[in-house]
C-alpha cells in the first residue's frame, strides 16, 4: 500500500504560538482517514501546510510524492480541497464559483456536477452573498467532488449542513472511497468519522496523540459493561483493569480495559447474569481519554479520568 | 404571582398597538449612538474642519479686487452652474464664495453621512442577521428605522449648529450662518429619508446606499443643468433637493421657506419607507434578488479571466466616472483659463504664462485624473488583499494555479485597465477641451498626455504590490504615496516645494503634460521601476504564508 500523505516532525509557529508541534501524520492511498481534534488543535493549520498555503518551519511533508510548498500547482491538479469556512464571491453565482474552481483545477465532470447539485439540493443560480453557511459549504463540496481528483482534503466539510445533507455527504464519500480515491476528513463530529473512516488520527495541541484503525484503538481502550445479575456481584474490585465500578443491589456497571475483558466476564458469570449489555468505546470516549484533562480543568470532567502525561495548560494552537 | 403579572401585561401591550410598533426606539437610539461613538463625531469633526480650511483659504484669496474678480469666474456660466446658482457673484465676498461654490461639497458630505448612517443601522443590520436578534426582543416593527432616522436627524442638527458656529467664529453674520448650516442639514435629512425608502427595496446595504447615491448624483445633475438654463436657476432646478438649499441664498438675500420643501420631501420619503417596511419580511427586500447564471461563461477558465471578472465592475465604473469628469472639466477649459481678469496666483497655478493657460489648466486636470487613477489601482490591490483576508483566495490557490499566476493576473488586469482608462479619459477630456477652445488637436494631445501618466501610476501600483507581497498589513500606507503625489501636483508650485521633495512623488517625474513635454527616458525609467516593484511584490508573495482566517 502506497502513502498519499506523509509528514514527519512538522513544526509550524505563529509568533509565540506553536500551532504544529512535531506532527507525524500518515495517510495511505485509497483510505478515508479521519482527522479528529477539538477546535484549535491544529487541524486546519495541518491541512493548509499539506496544501502548500502555509510553509512549515521545520519537518518534512510529502503529498502524493511531492513537496506541496514547491510543487503546489502540479499537486493541486491531482487533489481537491473543501475549506472549513467557505467564503464565496458576492457577485458570482454558486454555479459560476463551482465552474471557476473546477476549471482552474483542470476541469470537472459535468455529469457528476449535475448529479451532486441535485443530490445536495443546491440552487446554483443564487449569488454568493445570498447563500447561507450550509449552502456555501455545499458549493465548495460540489466543486471538490465533481473533479476527478485522486486526493480530497476536507476540512470539517459538513459544518452547517442539516442532518439530511449529512447523510447525502456520507453516501457521496462512500462512493468516492469505492472509486479508490483517498480522503483526509477533518472533523469534530465523531459519528461522521466513525461512519466513514478506515483509520483515524487524533490531534491535540499540534501533535498526533493517537493513530490507527478504529479496531486498534478500541483494543487500547475500555469496554463498558452493564449487567443485571441474580445475586449481588462481589470481587470485581479485586481484578486488574476494572474502572468506574458501580454496584447496586443486583446491578453492576463498570469499564474494563480490553486485556482484562475475559477475566471480568468470567467473574461476572458466576453471579447468574440476567441481562448483559456491553458497548465498545465510542470515539467520544476515545477523545475524552485524550481531552479529559481539559474538560476536567474546565469543570466538565466526567469521571475525573485524567491522564497526567497528557495534561497541559493553555489554549490550543491557532487553527 | 408571576402568572398574574404576565396576564395583566399582555392585554395592556395589545391595547397600544400604535405605540408598540415603536417599542424600544429609545434604547435603540442609545445603542446606535454607542456604536457610532467614533464614526459620527469623526464625520462631524471632519466636515467642520473642512469648512474652517475653506474659509481661511478663501479669505486669503478674496483680499484684493483682482482676486475677487478672478474668483467670480467660478460662480458664472456653465462652470458656476456646476457648483450652484451663483447668488452674490456680482459682489464676491469670502462667505458668499464659500457658500455659493464650496456649499456643494457640504451638501454631498451631509448626504453621504446621512445615507450611510441610515443604511448602516437598518439594512446592514438585517443583512448580517443582527436585526433578527434585536427584533426578537421587545422591539417594535418600526423601532429600528425610527431610531436610525432620529440619530440621522440629531447628527444633521448638530452639523448645522457646528457649521454655523464656525461661520460665526470667523466673523460672518450668525443668522445667515445658521441658514447655511440648516440648508446643509436639510440635504442630509432628505437623503436620510430617501435611504429609509431604498433600504426597503433591496436586500443589500450596498445596493441601498448605491441607489441613494445615484439619487444624489441625479439631484446634482438636475440642479446643474437647470442652473445652466437660466441665471440663478430655472424651474427645472427646483426639481432638485439640492436647489432648495441653494435657494435659501445665505449671505445674499437669506430666506428660510425653501427648506420647507426639503423637510416635506424628507418626511414623505421616510413615511413611505415606514409604510413599505410593513409589506416585507425581516431580511427580505421588496425587490426579490434576481437569479444569476447556473453555469460560468465559457471564457471564465483562467486566473486572468477570473481576475478580470472580479475587477470588471470596478474598472467600468471608474472609467465611466473619470471619463465624465474629464469631459466636463475639459469642456470648461475656455472659461477657467480665460485670461481676462485672471489673478497672478492662478497664472502661477496654470504654468506661469498667459500664453499657455489652457495647457496649464489641462495639465492640472490630467494630473488630478492620474492621481484618481492611482486610487483605482491601489483599490485593485486592496481587493486582492481582501480576497486573501476573507478566505476567498484559499480555495483558488488550492487549485492548479500558482501564487504568481493568481496575483500576477490581478496586476495585469489592473495595469491594462489603467491604460484603457487613461486612453478613454484622455479622449473625453480632449473632446471636451477641443469643443470648448475650438482646437481639434486637443483630442490627440490630451489622449497622449493622459497615457504619459501611465508609468507614474504603475509605480504606485508597484508600491502597493510590493507591500502586499512583503508587508501585507501595511498595504494602507500606499495612501501616503497617492496623497503626496496629489499634494505635490496641486500645491507644489504655489508652496515653493524643493525639487528633491517633489521628486519623491512618482507622479512628479512625468510633469504636467500637455504643458510640459515628457521625455522617453523618464517614461522608461518609471516603467522599469514599476516592473521591478511588482516583480519584488510577486516574489515576496510567493515566499510568505497565505493569511487565513
Amino acid at each position: 500500500m502506497t502513502t498519499a500523505i506523509a509528514t514527519s516532525e512538522l513544526v509550524k509557529t505563529f509568533g509565540s504560538t506553536r500551532a504544529l508541534d512535531r506532527l507525524d501524520l500518515t495517510v495511505s492511498t485509497g483510505e478515508v482517514h479521519g482527522f479528529l481534534g477539538p477546535n484549535g488543535a491544529g487541524k486546519s493549520t495541518t491541512i493548509r501546510v499539506l496544501l502548500g498555503l502555509l510553509r512549515a518551519d521545520s519537518g518534512r511533508v510529502e503529498m502524493l510524492g511531492t513537496d506541496p510548498w514547491h510543487d503546489a500547482v502540479a499537486l493541486h491538479r491531482r487533489m481537491a480541497y473543501v475549506p472549513g469556512d467557505v467564503e464565496l464571491w458576492p457577485n458570482l453565482t454558486g454555479g459560476e464559483a463551482i465552474d471557476l474552481l473546477g476549471r482552474l483545477r483542470g476541469g470537472l465532470n459535468p455529469a457528476r456536477r449535475a448529479e451532486l447539485i441535485a443530490r445536495f439540493d443546491l440552487d446554483p443560480t443564487k449569488k454568493g452573498r445570498t447563500y447561507s453557511k450550509g449552502n456555501r459549504q455545499k458549493v465548495a463540496i460540489v466543486a471538490a467532488l465533481a473533479s476527478e481528483a485522486e486526493l480530497l482534503l476536507l476540512d470539517e466539510p459538513t459544518a452547517g449542513l442539516d442532518p439530511l445533507m449529512e447523510v447525502v455527504f456520507q453516501d457521496v464519500i462512500n462512493q468516492v472511497k469505492a472509486e479508490g480515491r483517498t480522503v483526509l476528513l477533518s472533523s469534530h463530529i465523531l459519528a461522521q468519522v466513525e461512519e466513514l473512516a478506515d483509520r483515524v488520527s487524533i490531534i491535540r495541541q499540534g501533535e498526533i496523540v493517537q493513530s490507527g484503525t478504529l479496531a486498534e484503538m478500541r483494543h487500547l481502550t475500555r469496554t463498558t459493561i452493564e449487567a443485571d445479575t441474580g445475586r449481588p456481584v462481589s470481587g470485581l474490585d479485586q481484578l486488574p483493569g476494572i474502572h468506574d465500578l458501580e454496584t447496586g443491589d443486583r446491578r453492576v456497571r463498570f469499564a474494563v480495559d480490553g486485556d482484562h475483558l475475559d477475566d471480568a466476564i468470567r467473574t461476572l458469570s458466576r453471579f447468574q447474569i440476567r441481562t448483559l449489555t456491553s458497548h465498545p468505546p465510542t470515539l467520544e470516549e476515545l477523545m475524552l481519554r485524550h481531552y479529559g484533562d481539559e474538560l476536567a480543568a474546565a469543570g466538565n470532567g466526567r469521571n475525573g479520568d485524567t491522564h497526567p502525561e497528557t495534561a497541559g495548560t493553555g489554549e490550543g494552537a491557532r487553527r | 404571582m408571576t402568572v398574574t403579572a404576565v396576564r395583566q401585561q399582555a392585554p395592556a401591550a395589545a391595547g397600544h398597538v400604535h405605540g408598540s410598533t415603536l417599542a424600544g426606539t429609545g434604547t435603540l437610539i442609545r445603542f446606535g449612538l454607542r456604536r457610532d461613538r467614533f464614526k459620527l463625531p469623526a464625520w462631524l469633526l471632519g466636515i467642520t474642519v473642512l469648512l474652517s480650511l475653506f474659509l481661511s483659504a478663501v479669505s486669503e484669496n478674496t483680499k484684493t479686487e483682482e482676486q475677487r474678480q478672478d474668483l467670480s469666474r467660478f460662480m458664472e456660466g456653465a462652470l458656476g452652474a456646476l457648483f450652484g446658482p451663483g447668488y452674490g457673484r456680482d459682489d464676491v465676498t469670502a462667505e458668499r464664495y464659500v457658500v455659493g461654490v464650496y456649499g456643494l461639497f457640504f451638501f454631498v458630505l451631509a448626504a453621504l453621512m446621512s445615507l450611510q448612517l441610515v443604511a448602516r443601522h437598518t439594512r446592514a443590520e438585517e443583512q448580517s442577521g443582527r436585526a433578527e436578534l434585536v427584533r426578537a426582543g421587545v422591539v417594535g416593527r418600526h423601532a429600528q428605522l425610527a431610531a436610525a432616522l432620529t440619530i440621522a436627524a440629531g447628527a444633521n442638527v448638530a452639523l448645522a449648529l457646528t457649521l454655523s458656529g464656525v461661520m460665526a467664529a470667523n466673523g460672518y453674520a450668525g443668522a445667515d450662518g445658521l441658514l447655511f448650516g440648516a440648508g446643509i442639514a436639510a440635504v442630509g435629512m432628505v437623503f436620510a429619508g430617501i435611504t429609509a425608502l431604498t433600504v426597503q427595496v433591496t436586500e443589500y446595504a450596498r445596493t441601498a446606499t448605491g441607489i441613494a447615491g445615484a439619487a444624489l448624483g441625479a439631484a446634482w445633475a438636475v440642479r446643474a443643468v437647470g442652473d445652466m438654463m437660466r441665471e440663478h436657476g430655472s424651474p427645472l432646478s427646483w426639481f432638485s433637493p439640492l436647489a432648495w438649499s441653494n435657494q435659501t441664498r445665505p449671505y445674499a438675500d437669506g430666506r428660510w421657506w425653501p427648506l420647507l420643501l426639503s423637510l416635506g420631501l424628507a418626511a414623505a420619503a421616510a413615511a413611505t419607507g415606514f409604510a413599505l417596511s410593513t409589506r416585507r419580511d425581516v431580511g427580505a427586500g421588496l425587490a426579490a434578488a434576481r437569479p444569476g447564471a447556473p453555469v460560468a461563461a465559457p471564457w471564465l477558465r483562467s486566473p486572468l479571466a477570473a481576475a478580470f471578472r472580479l475587477q470588471r465592475a470596478s474598472l467600468i465604473w471608474w472609467t465611466a466616472a473619470l471619463a465624465a469628469f474629464g469631459f466636463i472639466f475639459g469642456g470648461l477649459a475656455d472659461q477657467v483659463a480665460d485670461p481676462e481678469n485672471i489673478s497672478e496666483d492662478r497664472i502661477e497655478m496654470f504654468g506661469g504664462s498667459l500664453d499657455t493657460l489652457v495647457d496649464g489648466y489641462l495639465g492640472m486636470i490630467t494630473l488630478l485624473t492620474a492621481a484618481l487613477a492611482g486610487i483605482m489601482v491601489f483599490l485593485g490591490v486592496q481587493a486582492v488583499r481582501a480576497e486573501e483576508t476573507t478566505g476567498r483566495a484559499e480555495p483558488m490557490l488550492a487549485t492548479a494555479i500558482s501564487r504568481g499566476a493568481w496575483f500576477g493576473s490581478y496586476l495585469a488586469v489592473v495595469s491594462i485597465g489603467l491604460v484603457v482608462l487613461l486612453t478613454l479619459v484622455g479622449l473625453t477630456t480632449g473632446v471636451g477641451a477641443a469643443l470648448s477652445v475650438g482646437d481639434g488637436s486637443y483630442v490627440w494631445q490630451m489622449t497622449t498626455s493622459h497615457l504619459a501618466h501611465a508609468p507614474g501610476v504603475l509605480v504606485l501600483l508597484g508600491i502597493a504590490a510590493l507591500l502586499f507581497g512583503v508587508l501585507p498589513k501595511l498595504i494602507g500606507t500606499t495612501w501616503v504615496a497617492i496623497g503626496y503625489g496629489l499634494f505635490v501636483g496641486l500645491f507644489g508650485t504655489i508652496m515653493d516645494m524643493s525639487q528633491s521633495a517633489r521628486n519623491l512623488s512618482p507622479l512628479e517625474h512625468t510633469g504636467q503634460p500637455p504643458l510640459d513635454s515628457v521625455s522617453w527616458s523618464t517614461v522608461l525609467v518609471l516603467l522599469v521601476v514599476a516592473v521591478v516593484l511588482m516583480g519584488a511584490g510577486l516574489a515576496g508573495f510567493r515566499h510568505r504564508d497565505l493569511e487565513t482566517k
